[in-house]
């Protein structure tokens, strides 16, 4: 009963601040919902039982990604002067669509036999299988994972960083 | 009692609503903030079938950790793409990127 209380509770707040990330008319306010709303996410994962996954979703995404937007908004906008349009005209022909998205895949899942293929288990702790796992079973893919965030870095700093020739040509 | 239609259901909106943020948004970094929304959707997904359904094999948990991994480096890509492009012509707006248009 707790359980269900805590699901709607941060499935409102993710649905709510999703809403205003997406609908928000200025792109700093949009930032900051965009990370109550990944906040959710990590409350959802504490519900799952993914204790790992709660703490690398605040620590990366409103640690890191959050302030990295925020960044980018105020090196590229100004935030005082006056405000753009965030939208365009596709506002009607986007919701149809989005609305369709969701009717079809939640009558999918709707006709869909779970009941069959759900395993029951007790509430563990799952961070240290995971360490195990990722050493072990997938250890190829934590090191390409780790080549894949250094090209990003070196990748973002080139593509950043003035070139001085460039610039005056 | 919470069931694994739950999940579903509000990972369904979720990523609905990052749709909609992508077709609709001008502003360039609002697009990549829809897709920060989206991937956080399919990551509600992968945690909660991998609980549902495979619990003894935690693969879609570590699955989503390397979803988290891409994202990241995407979105930082993705913003520097656009510092680079607002450097060039002082504008983000996805519909005034013409630049590759011919």
């Amino acid at each position: 009963m707790v359980e269900l209380i805590l699901f709607y509770f941060w499935a409102a707040i993710i649905i709510i601040a999703a809403i205003f990330t997406v609908i928000s008319k200025n792109i700093y306010h949009s930032a900051l919902w965009l990370g109550l709303t990944l906040f959710g996410v990590a409350g959802i994962f504490v519900l799952l039982n993914a204790y790992f996954l709660a703490g690398i979703q605040v620590l990366i995404y409103i640690g890191a990604v959050v302030v990295l937007t925020i960044f980018v908004i105020t090196l590229t906008k100004e935030i005082t002067g006056k405000l753009e349009k965030q939208h365009n005209k596709q506002i009607i022909p986007a919701l149809i669509s989005c609305l369709l998205c969701v009717f079809l895949i939640i009558s999918a899942v709707l006709k869909t036999d779970w009941a069959t293929r759900i395993i029951h288990t007790t509430a563990e702790d799952k961070t240290a299988k995971i360490g195990n796992l990722l050493l072990t079973d997938f250890v190829l893919p934590f090191e390409f994972a780790s080549v894949l965030l250094l090209v990003a870095l070196i990748g973002a700093i080139v593509i950043v960083s003035i070139d001085k020739e460039n610039e005056n040509a | 009692m919470l069931s694994l239609m739950h999940f579903v259901i509000l990972s369904v909106i979720l990523f609905s609503i990052g749709i909609f943020g992508v077709l609709t948004r001008r502003n360039a970094i609002g697009i990549l903030m829809s897709l920060e929304l989206i991937f956080n959707a399919i990551n509600i997904n992968m945690v909660a079938f991998s609980k549902f359904l495979t619990p003894d094999n935690i693969y879609g948990e570590i699955f989503t950790i390397f979803i988290i991994t891409v994202a990241t480096a995407e979105s930082v890509l993705g913003l520097a793409i656009i510092l680079a492009i607002y450097r060039m012509r002082q504008k983000i707006y996805a519909d005034e990127m013409n630049l590759m248009k011919w």
